[in-house]
């Protein structure tokens, strides 16, 4: 199953995925979202077993819920990677297949935050951009080549926007669709991409 | 495809498995040692056609498993030129893959060129040089050349031609192609650059009203740019990749070389 | 009149009797056709490296069956014509052979009425070639070669060919455990082509014998006695039976039973 992919920009952040749920060749949704919300700006995207994704997301609902009823105050991208980490590390001999992605700005220093992890939790920081996935290695390809320091956020949007896209084209796993999210300090905006519907 | 077979041959020369294929392990307790005459010496090119140009490129790494053998070995080539040097050459192709099959590859072309030449007594078209390299391919369908070959040129009309083939000599005419160990992260690249998918007029309408943009030949300096950033960028991702990038750019008065240095890590 | 084509031009059974299969060399041996499949006696790495005027190119004397020893005189460097040396690793049969098949060609090339020989180069083109060739038949020379000398206009030429017809070039080369050890020591006296013209003979020579010596320490299947060739403009200059110098096995001071220390 496919790609979310995050990428940083000046002041923000974007994460995107593909909307394609599939049986190795056989499509069984095309509407089938990978990117879950933990806060007003923390994100996180799941690639893998898409019963993983699941479990994995709800578990994180749980786990953030509570972090927040005894903290009484929103979790940090910073602190959320963390928790992803040791969550993922203590199923180490019996993980969960998923590569999470996370992405968010944090509250205090208004630094945007993104960073990805293997399935058993260990965290790849990263200052330009974070691919996970079916699509990784196309993602590599187009991101590295699409991506610059300090992109504004309608900028961020476009870079990320093509990156997904083209990648996603190439690859016959993926596609079907994109959901994009940028991530201001105080605004988030989501967009929907139609993208091949093949 | 199942050619590369992973062998530990003997302490003083490399196992050639590939980073694709990854290794096989055989039935438990056999242990099977065979030779394989095949390797994976990595590398990528690309090819872009443009209105009266063909620019193909390739990095000068040739590696073996995680050792680089040489910084420079090209897998772009002259091909048909009147000397060693390729000079008065027309066409050039480029070859991924085993590099022993690669050399293998460009010497029976180049001398299957310079032979029609002698007895046509005319340089020979890239459409019927292409369809030569099929026949060459296809040739040994059943013992392949582990290499993915592509061609450039100019062809009867004046315009760049680029042709693209796979193992067994199915090939194809295309606009732009990108081949080898890091073909999966630049053919996308290529794809939103050369021919701008996923691009849109802007303004021209919303949501399935919106109009594509039409890919338009490119300038010959706009493509160098963008072989020279598909290729810095694959260097980053793709350990096989890297140490020198070798453009040849065939117009009509012929093929032009340029190299420049890439990052050696 | 025989209908089957099988049986056309062929001598008639009638009255030449059946054919005699046990003719054909290859059922003499019950069985396929047997090809080497894996090397027996092999010789370790071989080192080499460009210099402004020519190229310094090294092995030991050792040749192994499996982990032993067995033959502690065997020279592996072979001299071709005037300025053409090859160095040999893997198979000590097959380089055996490959000696022989170029030596009669350069008997072949003698005959000439041009008095050229074959340079470095050339031996190069041919030698990957016929292994090429042989990979083909997937019936390999088992070996790894250096080929060091002039080129035809008298530049320094260094360039390898392995048991799959596989060819590059650089400005410092080394085979099997040397490509790991030594090379990356030789790449810092010239990491590339347009470097070798500050490379002095002494200071290749120096660092040819350094790397080797560092291939003794850790390459089990090593000897301290090599031979070590030096090819210029003036010709070859072939030692054979030279000893590594300066040997430190300090940082084995605790361990007992080899190097200095026996017992």
């Amino acid at each position: 199953m496919a790609n979310p992919m995050s990428i940083i920009g000046k002041n923000a952040v974007a994460i995107a995925c593909d909307l394609r749920l599939g049986l190795q060749a056989l499509t069984v949704s095309n509407d089938f979202p990978k990117i879950f919300q933990y806060g007003p700006d923390v994100f996180l995207g799941l690639t893998g077993l898409a019963t993983d994704v699941q479990t994995v997301s709800d578990l994180f609902r749980y786990k953030v819920n509570l972090y927040r009823l005894r903290e009484e105050r929103d979790i940090s991208p910073q602190t959320m990677a963390n928790l992803v980490s040791t969550s993922l590390y203590e199923k180490r001999f019996g993980p969960f297949f998923v590569n999470p992605v996370v992405a968010g700005i944090n509250r205090t220093t208004g630094e945007p935050f993104i960073c990805g992890f293997d399935s058993i939790g260990c965290i790849d920081f990263a200052k330009d951009f974070i691919v996970s996935g079916t699509s990784a290695d196309q993602l590599f390809g187009t991101c590295e080549a699409l991506w610059q320091p300090d992109l504004e956020a309608e900028d961020l949007f476009e870079t990320i926007s093509q990156a997904l896209l083209s990648a996603v084209d190439r690859d016959a796993l993926a596609g079907w669709g994109a959901h994009v999210y940028i991530v201001e300090k105080d605004k988030v905006t989501k967009r929907l991409l139609k993208g091949r519907q093949d | 495809m199942a050619f590369i077979h992973p062998s530990s041959l003997l302490p003083s020369s490399n196992p050639s498995y590939s980073f694709r294929e990854g290794i096989k392990s055989s039935a438990p307790g056999i242990q099977e040692h065979r030779f394989s005459p095949y390797a994976d010496n990595g590398g990528s090119t690309l090819g872009i056609a443009g209105k009266d140009f063909t620019i193909i490129a390739g990095d000068t790494r040739q590696s073996s498993g995680y050792s680089i053998n040489t910084r420079y070995a090209p897998k772009v080539f002259r091909i048909g030129g009147d000397d060693d040097s390729g000079t008065g050459a027309k066409i050039i192709l480029a070859v991924t893959g085993f590099a022993a099959d690669g050399n293998a590859l460009k010497e029976r072309l180049d001398s299957m060129v310079k032979m029609y030449k002698y007895q046509h007594g005319k340089d020979i078209s890239v459409k019927a040089c292409a369809q030569r390299l099929a026949t060459i391919l296809y040739s040994k369908r059943f013992f392949p050349y582990y290499t993915q070959a592509i061609l450039g040129g100019i062809d009867e009309e004046g315009v760049g031609a680029l042709y693209s083939y796979d193992y067994v000599g199915s090939y194809e005419r295309e606009q732009c192609r990108a081949v080898g160990a890091a073909a999966s992260l630049i053919m996308p690249f290529l794809d939103n650059q050369v021919n701008l998918k996923n691009q849109y007029v802007p303004g021209s309408g919303v949501g399935h009203d919106l109009k594509a943009k039409a890919a338009e030949p490119l300038e010959q300096s706009h493509v160098e740019q963008l072989v020279r950033d598909a290729f810095s960028g694959a260097v980053e991702r793709h350990i096989e990749v890297g140490d020198g990038l070798q453009m040849l750019i065939a117009t009509k008065d012929g093929i032009r070389e340029i190299y420049t240095p890439l990052k050696r890590d | 009149m025989n209908h089957f084509p099988h049986g056309w031009g062929r001598p008639r059974d009638d009255i030449y009797g059946p054919y005699d299969h046990t003719y054909l060399s290859h059922s003499q041996s019950s069985g396929p056709n047997q090809h080497t499949q894996q090397p027996a006696v092999t010789g370790t790495s071989v080192l080499a490296a460009k210099f402004k005027d020519g190229v310094v190119i090294a092995a030991d004397n050792l040749a192994s069956y499996g982990s032993l020893a067995r033959f502690t005189d065997v020279k592996r460097l072979h001299k071709f014509g005037e300025h053409a040396i090859l160095g040999i690793g893997g198979d000590v049969s097959d380089m055996q052979y490959i000696s022989r098949i170029l030596n009669e060609l350069d008997i072949d090339e003698n005959y000439g009425s041009t008095g050229n020989t074959l340079n470095a180069k050339n031996l190069h083109t041919y030698l990957s070639k016929v292994m090429y060739a042989r990979r083909t038949k997937i019936n390999p020379l088992w070996n790894a070669i250096l080929v060091a000398g002039l080129d035809g206009v008298g530049r320094p030429f260094l360039s390898s060919v392995d048991l799959l017809g596989t060819t590059f070039s650089s400005p410092t080369l080394a085979t099997g455990y040397g490509s790991y050890l030594a090379q990356p020591l030789l790449r810092k006296l010239a990491e590339t082509e347009d470097e070798v013209a500050n490379v002095t003979r002494e200071k290749a020579e120096k660092a040819v014998r350094e790397a080797l010596k560092v291939l003794f320490y850790r390459d089990a299947r090593s000897l301290d006695r090599f031979s070590i060739a030096v090819v210029t403009k003036q010709g070859i200059e072939l030692m054979e039976d030279e000893q590594l110098e300066g040997q430190s096995w300090a940082f084995a001071d605790r361990i007992k039973g080899y190097g200095t220390q026996v017992n």
